[in-house]
C-alpha cells in the first residue's frame, strides 16, 4: 500500500519529501541533548553561547554526521550483499566482520594495553583479517559457490569469536568491560577524522552500485541467467564483498558493534521503493541515514544523564521489526 | 544461398572429469533455423547449449559463430550476439516486469548510459510480441510459470540476439503455454537452439530436428527424416509408434513401455 502510495507521487516530490524528513531528524539530533540548543540558534538567528558553540560544533555536529554516514554505510551494504547473494539474511556483519573488529578491539584491550588508544585500527584490521580469511578458506573450497562463501563466514565468525572470549575469560573484569561496552557500539567518540576515513569508502560504494545497477538486478534472478547477459559473476561479486567489507570494517571501528541496520533497512527499502538496484541503493542509504541519526538521538535521550549503547537500541528495534513482519506474513 | 551459418560445431569433443559428455561434434546451423536438441536424460543437450554460452570449453575442435572462434569473444559480446531463456527457480527478491526485460540491454550499454526513450519504446514492443502488453509495472515473481517465461523470452529480444537458446522453455508449463512459448520463438524469425523433451512439440515447431545420444549426433534433419520408429525406440529405450499429427502436416509419437508392444 505504501509503495502504491509513494510511486504515485512525482519523482521530484518524492526526493523533496527525503530531504525534509532527513532535514527534521538533523535538526531534532543537532538540538536535542543534556545542553538544549534552541532551533533558531541552529540558524543562526540567535546568539549561541560558549557552552553551546563547543557542545555543537565539537560533540554534536561530528557525531551526527557519523550517524548519518554510518547508516548508510551499513544499509547500502546490506543491500549489495543481500541482491549479490540472493540471501535476504545477509548483512554486512555475515562474513565476520563483527568478530575479526571485536578480536582487534580486544587484542588491543587485553593483551597489548599500551595500544589501547589504537582499538579502532586494530578493529579495523580485525575486521579485515576476518573477510581475508572467509576469501581464502572459501577460495580453497569452490568459494564461487555462494553457500561455500556463506558457510565460511559463519565458520570464520564463531572461531573469531571463540577466540575473543578466551581471551575476555582470561582477563581482567575492567578491561572485559571496556570490550563488552565498545561491543555494543556507540557514537560517543565521533569526529570529523572518523567521518573522514568513512565518507569516501561510502561514496565509493554508492557509485560503483549505482554504475552496476542493471548488473547487480540481473544477478537477482540467478547466476546463469546473469552469465548469459554478459555479466562477470564471480569478479562483480567478489567487489562487492570486498567493498563492503571495507565499508563495514571502517564503521566498526568508529563506532563498535550496530547490529541490524543493515538487515533491516534494505527489507523497509523494498517494501517502500522496490526492488530495482536503483531504488534500492538510494533508498537504504537516504534511510539508513535517517534510521540511525534518529535512534542515536533516541539512545541520547531515552534515559536521563546517560546514554544507552546505539547497538542495544538497534538490535531492540530490529528484532521487534523482524517480529512484526513475521505476524505480516503469517497473516498474508 | 551463400549465406554464412550462424553456429557451426567442427570436431567438438567435451570432457568433464574424464568422463566424455560429447563427442564428435560436427554440423552447422543456418540463419533463421529453429532446431530443436533432442535426447534422454545426459545425452548432452544442456551441455552443448553450454558450450554455446563458453560456460564450457571444448576439450578439442571448435566451435564458430558467425566464423568467428566462440573462445575470441568476451562474455560481453558473446551476450550481444546470444540470448538464453532458461528455467528460474522462483526468485527470492521481487522485481517489475519492466526491470527484468530491460536486463536485455545489458549487453548493448556502458555503465553510465541510462535508459532512452527509444528503450523504453522497445520495451513496450518486446512485451507486446509475448502477448504481456501494458504489463511493465506487474511483479515478476508473481506472474504464472508461462507469463515469467514470456517475460524472459521479452528480455532474450530486448538483448536482439542473433542465435536464441531456450533451455527446456517448456518444462512446468502447461499445454497451453507450451505452444504459446514456442510460437512466439519461432514467429521471432531469428535462429533458435532449443533443447526440448517433448517430441511432438519439436515435431510441430522446429524445422530441423538434432537427436542426441551419449554425447553423439545420431540423427540430423527434419521431423519426418529424424522421428522414426526404429531410431525413437533404439535411443529412448521404450516402444513407440508414429502416425501424422492432425494438426500439422508433421509427423506425431507415442510411446508405450516395455511391455505395450
Amino acid at each position: 500500500m505504501s509503495k502504491v502510495l509513494l510511486a504515485a507521487l512525482p519523482v521530484s516530490l518524492r526526493f523533496g519529501l527525503a530531504i525534509l524528513v532527513l532535514l527534521l531528524i538533523c535538526i531534532q539530533a543537532l538540538s536535542t541533548g543534556s545542553i538544549p540548543i534552541a532551533v533558531s540558534a541552529l540558524f543562526g538567528l540567535t546568539e549561541l553561547d560558549e557552552m553551546q558553540s563547543t557542545v555543537l560544533w565539537q560533540l554534536r555536529f561530528p557525531r551526527l554526521l557519523l550517524a548519518l554516514l554510518a547508516g548508510s554505510g551499513l544499509a547500502l551494504c546490506g543491500a549489495l550483499l543481500q541482491n549479490a547473494s540472493r540471501n535476504p539474511l545477509a548483512d554486512p556483519y555475515l562474513f565476520g566482520i563483527v568478530s575479526g573488529a571485536a578480536l582487534g578491539a580486544t587484542i588491543s584491550t587485553i593483551v597489548l594495553p599500551e595500544w589501547q588508544l589504537l582499538t579502532p585500527l586494530f578493529a579495523f584490521f580485525g575486521a579485515l583479517l576476518a573477510v581475508f580469511l572467509v576469501l581464502v578458506i572459501g577460495a580453497s573450497s569452490r568459494w564461487q559457490r555462494l553457500e561455500s562463501l556463506l558457510l565460511c563466514g559463519v565458520a570464520v565468525s564463531f572461531m573469531l569469536s571463540a577466540i575473543t572470549t578466551t581471551l575476555l575469560y582470561l582477563s581482567e573484569p575492567f578491561a572485559a568491560n571496556r570490550v563488552m561496552f565498545w561491543l555494543m557500539g556507540s557514537l560517543s567518540q565521533a569526529s570529523l577524522t572518523h567521518v573522514a576515513l568513512i565518507s569516501p569508502l561510502v561514496f565509493v560504494t554508492l557509485m560503483l552500485g549505482l554504475l552496476y545497477r542493471r548488473q547487480l538486478d540481473a544477478l537477482v534472478l540467478n547466476d546463469e541467467s546473469a552469465r548469459s547477459l554478459g555479466v562477470q559473476v564471480q569478479p562483480l561479486r567478489l567487489v562487492i564483498l570486498l567493498l563492503c567489507a571495507a565499508v563495514s570494517a571502517a564503521i566498526v571501528a568508529c563506532c563498535g558493534g550496530i547490529a541490524f541496520v543493515g538487515l533491516m533497512i534494505p527489507h523497509l527499502v523494498r517494501s517502500l521503493f522496490g526492488l530495482s538496484s536503483v531504488a534500492l541503493l538510494l533508498g537504504s542509504v537516504w534511510l539508513g541515514a535517517v534510521f540511525l541519526a534518529s535512534v542515536d538521538t533516541l539512545s541520547r535521550s531515552l534515559l536521563p544523564d546517560q546514554e544507552l549503547p546505539i547497538g542495544v537500541v538497534t538490535s531492540a528495534i530490529g528484532s521487534l521489526f523482524f517480529l512484526s513482519m513475521l505476524f505480516k506474513y503469517r497473516r498474508g | 544461398m551463400g549465406q554464412n551459418p550462424v553456429v557451426e560445431f567442427q570436431q567438438v569433443q567435451l570432457q568433464i572429469n574424464q568422463q566424455q559428455i560429447l563427442a564428435g561434434l560436427n554440423f552447422t546451423i543456418q540463419p533463421g533455423q529453429f532446431v530443436a536438441l533432442l535426447g534422454p536424460n545426459g545425452a548432452g543437450k544442456t551441455s552443448l547449449l553450454r558450450l554455446l554460452q563458453k560456460e564450457y570449453q571444448p576439450s578439442s575442435g571448435q566451435i564458430l559463430l558467425q566464423g568467428k572462434a566462440i573462445q575470441t569473444f568476451t562474455q560481453s559480446e558473446l551476450a550481444a550476439k546470444v540470448a538464453l531463456v532458461s528455467q528460474l527457480s522462483g526468485p527470492l527478491f521481487d522485481l517489475t516486469v519492466a526491470d527484468v526485460v530491460l536486463m536485455g540491454l545489458i549487453p548493448h550499454k556502458a555503465l553510465w548510459q541510462t535508459n532512452t526513450e527509444q528503450d523504453l519504446q522497445q520495451l513496450k514492443h518486446s512485451l507486446e510480441l509475448v502477448g504481456l502488453a501494458n504489463k511493465e509495472r506487474y511483479s515478476f515473481a508473481h506472474l504464472s510459470g508461462g507469463e515469467q517465461q514470456r517475460v524472459l523470452l521479452a528480455r532474450a529480444i530486448m538483448q536482439k540476439p542473433l542465435l536464441l537458446l531456450l533451455d527446456e522453455p517448456t518444462n512446468h508449463l502447461d499445454l497451453y503455454y507450451q505452444h504459446q512459448v514456442l510460437r512466439i520463438a519461432k514467429a521471432l524469425t531469428i535462429t533458435v537452439i532449443a533443447s526440448i523433451h517433448d517430441l511432438n512439440l519439436a515435431s510441430r515447431y522446429c524445422d530441423r530436428l538434432l537427436l542426441l545420444n551419449q554425447g553423439q549426433v545420431v540423427a540430423d534433419g527434419n521431423a519426418q527424416q529424424v522421428l522414426t520408429q526404429d531410431l525413437l525406440t533404439q535411443v529412448f529405450r521404450i516402444p513407440c509408434l508414429i502416425d501424422q499429427n492432425p494438426f500439422g502436416n508433421c509427423p506425431r509419437v507415442s510411446f508405450g513401455y516395455k511391455d505395450d508392444l
